[in-house]
């Protein structure tokens, strides 16, 4: 589903082109959240963006820091704003409109 | 047309009211068995039966069912890919999280020269497509080498890297922040990042390298502009142009690539 909005937390400080944006994972019908750049694919566990998480199922692929799976598959995608709510989230991210 | 022959509707409904009723049933049982059971023996076994509409006049008699139209020949350059790209004759497996049935994902687009024959839907855009893949050496699997050792695999929110880096031959306006736009095609672009690839990978002057937790960017210089800033930012900016490239690998797999000021 492509939202007519954007929630991102920053410009992407590994890429500096990408934004750094809210995904969420429902694996197991759970709500685990992250923070993933859209451009080089840098995750973060949370919006704070202290802690980089680069494990998964391989090296080369985003994946979730909850359970471990690509964040590309058909279990993840772009939060929007009820998720980011959810996440407690949502006084750290900016949306703009697309 | 109008067809006045003894397969008009009428006229077969007004001959089985002169039939006794076991015969019409019996026919009627006939002609359903055969609407069911057309298309499935033209699959089984290859046959042209045509369909019933076809035989009332309502359609055209199918081609060879199931047969996938012929496009057109090989051209030199497709045969080259063909040869290059295994030889695979099925149409592209279903990895692609994100199929797109119309236009093929970039790798897609690829396994569909090798299977041009069983593809009906190749068009002047996909054969647009191919032409970035005279540059690329395929390594199966959906998976790519540029002539300076970068690979191209499947990943990415767009599925393949090729069809993420795609993102930058095209400005997003609306996109916050910046957006390094490369003026060029898919082909050049692939041309340009190998360059500087290869450059920055040699410490060339003006070159730079640095390591990002599990990636390394590589940036290098040009010469000329190579782009423009896009996105909200370079709007607000007045579109300026942009002569360096930006380049992001895990190993030897390129992640993303773009241009920066
Ligand atoms: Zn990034
Ligand atoms: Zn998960």
């Amino acid at each position: 589903m492509v939202l007519p909005y954007l929630i991102y937390v920053r410009t992407c400080p590994a890429c500096g082109d990408g934004l750094c944006r809210v995904r969420v994972c429902t694996h197991q019908n759970k709500l685990a959240g992250c923070v993933v750049c859209d451009e080089c694919e840098s995750v973060w566990t949370d919006p704070a963006m202290s802690e980089k998480f680069t494990e998964g199922v391989d090296s080369y692929t985003a994946s979730c820091p909850d359970c471990g799976r690509s964040l590309w598959e058909d279990t993840s995608h772009w939060a929007d704003i009820q998720e980011v709510c959810l996440l407690g989230w949502y006084d750290k991210v900016k949306v703009a409109r697309t | 047309m109008t067809r006045r022959s003894p397969q008009n509707p009428e006229m077969i409904a007004g001959a089985l009211k002169l039939l006794p009723a076991r015969w019409a049933i019996a026919i009627l049982v006939a002609a359903i068995a055969y609407v069911v059971l057309q298309p499935k023996l033209n699959q089984w076994f290859g046959w042209n039966l045509p369909s019933a509409a076809a035989m009332l006049g309502q359609e055209a008699p199918a081609a060879k069912s199931k047969q996938p139209p012929i496009t057109k020949p090989d051209t030199a350059a497709n045969t080259k890919l063909d040869t290059a790209s295994s030889n695979k004759t099925a149409p592209p497996k279903p990895s692609n999280p994100k199929p797109a049935p119309q236009k093929p994902t970039l790798a897609n687009g690829t396994d569909a020269t090798s299977s041009k024959t069983s593809s009906g839907s190749k068009t002047s855009s996909n054969d647009s497509e191919d032409l970035k893949f005279r540059f690329l050496k395929p390594l199966g699997r959906d998976r790519y080498e540029s002539p300076a050792g970068l690979i191209y695999t499947p990943g990415s929110e767009e599925g393949h890297r090729l069809k993420h880096i795609e993102r930058h031959v095209s400005d997003q306006p609306n996109r916050p922040g910046s957006h390094g736009v490369f003026d060029g095609d898919m082909e050049s672009f692939l041309t340009a990042i190998d360059d500087g690839y290869k450059r920055a990978r040699g410490h060339a002057k003006g070159t730079k390298q640095r390591e990002e937790e599990g990636m390394t960017v590589f940036e290098a210089p040009f010469d000329k502009p190579i782009g423009y800033l896009g996105g909200s930012e370079g709007a607000r900016k007045g579109k300026p142009k942009l002569k360096r490239l930006r380049i992001v690998v895990r190993d030897k797999n390129l992640i993303t690539a773009f241009p920066i000021q």
